[in-house]
């Protein structure tokens, strides 16, 4: 029997672009597919019922219609527009960053739930009380492990010694720390501080809504965000442009790699 | 672009399907169908539409005002002496002057920025015309910017950086109001729309 010509799915839209005399490709990941593209054919129209539902950052419930290349947006109801989450320029770039990530992260006909959860989770942890910083780095953290990307934080990746309480390294592409006596044939590595472990550690632990305020410097706040953000982009194989928007808002610099 | 189903004998027919396939939209059978229409063409007119389109790419320039596009730099707008130079109105791009326009109701100059700021597409600050727009307000002959980009995320996005750049300048930011189209219904209307209609309400 041939499936159904339409499917209902719950998503969170990632972003859109013209299509069309007046229609949107929208790209937004569902629950239980994975990342979908579809038309809303008219969705740029004012009178459009579909108009201001496929915005970036909305979670809505969608209906779709199977086509022959892409499928079309039939109806939308939204669920949550994350209205706080749009009220300024930071957490809207916050925002962005995690739409973002999931794009990048997010694989078309496969479904990740805990990605789909973990999104939402993360929309609704950025414009709440603790602020953005933590939220987003436990987010950082927990995109590696739902994508089986779970970087090692209590052995050496190298020697598989337990790490002692100090000073360590952190390599991207071996996928963790490393102790000070093993060096490994590899141009990315980092520094990382005792504080910083525990912080990874405290990350992996928690989920971004539930992750409890913690008082961290700025010098660690640094280290931990540009640890997190290399190897975030050494899997993506691009730079992150929301985040380079960001600290571009705050003239921020890019963090410290040695070979 | 597999060009075997065209004659070999050809190749300017399969250049033209080619460039043709360039423009946005266009699909490979679309490209062809194009190309054969041109080719039925009386002379005259398939010449004159590559003249049209030799003269936008030799002539059309930015206005060194307003970055609207035209063949003369300031363009007409930006030379009318009947216009308010106090008021700047900055769009998304000149399609936006043009929908502004046919409404009579706005007197004074534009900014087009080519753009909205859109990390996810790869579209940042410094890709728009907004430096150019800085760098117009410093004249001091401005009083009020309205700022008319689409009431989208990025459009909010792009309003919200503008108006952090001139935080503490003696300058009147207005945006365009926001809420239910006319023609439009309540029942099909987002959370947003709704909420700002009714935070714009006013009185009868």
């Amino acid at each position: 029997m041939p499936p159904p010509l339409t499917y209902h799915c719950d998503a969170l839209i990632l972003k859109h672009i013209p299509f069309g005399e007046s229609g949107l490709l929208t790209t937004f990941y569902t629950a239980d597919r994975g990342k979908v593209r579809a038309v809303a054919k008219g969705a740029r129209r004012s009178n459009s019922k579909l108009v201001g539902h496929l915005e970036p950052l909305t979670q809505a419930r969608l209906t779709l219609r199977r086509g022959r290349n892409l499928d079309d947006v039939e109806q939308v109801q939204v669920i949550e527009s994350f209205g706080a989450l749009k009220e300024d320029l930071d957490s809207i770039t916050n925002g962005f960053y995690v739409a973002e990530l999931v794009d990048g992260f997010g694989s078309e006909n496969g479904a990740n739930h805990p990605l789909y959860q973990l999104a939402v989770e993360t929309l609704h942890a950025v414009s709440g009380d603790t602020g953005p910083y933590l939220p987003l780095r436990c987010f950082d953290l927990q995109l590696l492990n739902v994508s089986g990307l779970k970087p090692e934080l209590y052995r050496c990746v190298e020697c598989r010694r337990e790490l002692e309480p100090a000073c360590h390294r952190f390599s991207p592409a071996l996928g963790g720390t490393l102790c000070l006596d093993c060096h490994p044939a590899d141009a990315l590595v980092m520094p990382l501080s005792l504080q910083g472990v525990k912080v990874l550690r405290l990350l992996d632990r928690s989920s971004p809504g539930s992750i409890h305020p913690l008082r961290m410097s700025e010098n660690l706040k640094r280290e931990v965000r540009g640890l997190l953000e290399v190897t975030l982009e050494y899997w993506l194989d691009f730079q992150i442009r929301s985040n380079s928007f960001l600290k571009e808002l705050h003239r921020e610099s890019r963090p410290a790699v040695y070979t | 672009m597999s060009m075997g189903h065209l004659p070999a004998a050809s190749p300017s027919l399969a250049r033209l399907v080619q460039e043709l396939h360039k423009l946005p939209g266009i699909g490979p059978k679309s490209a062809q169908r194009l190309a054969y229409h041109l080719i039925r063409l009386p002379e005259d007119e398939a010449l004159a539409l590559a003249d049209a389109i030799t003269s936008v790419k030799r002539n059309v320039i930015f206005c060194q005002d307003c970055q609207n596009l035209t063949d003369i730099s300031p363009c007409s707008i930006c030379q009318e002496p009947r216009r308010n130079r106090g008021q700047i109105c900055v769009v998304e791009d000149p399609l936006d002057v043009m929908a502004l326009e046919r409404t009579h109701c706005y007197d004074g100059l534009y900014h087009v920025l080519h753009g909205v700021i859109s990390p996810l597409n790869g579209v940042t600050a410094h890709d728009l015309k907004l430096n150019d727009l800085f760098k117009r307000l410093e004249s001091g002959t401005v009083e009020e910017l309205v700022i008319a980009t689409n009431p989208t995320l990025e459009g909010e996005a792009t309003s919200m950086y503008i108006r952090r750049h001139l935080e503490g300048r003696a300058i009147r930011i207005t945006h365009l109001a926001r809420g239910l189209p006319v023609g439009g219904s309540l029942e099909y209307s987002d959370d947003q729309t709704l909420r700002r209609a009714f935070q714009g309400r006013q009185e009868l």
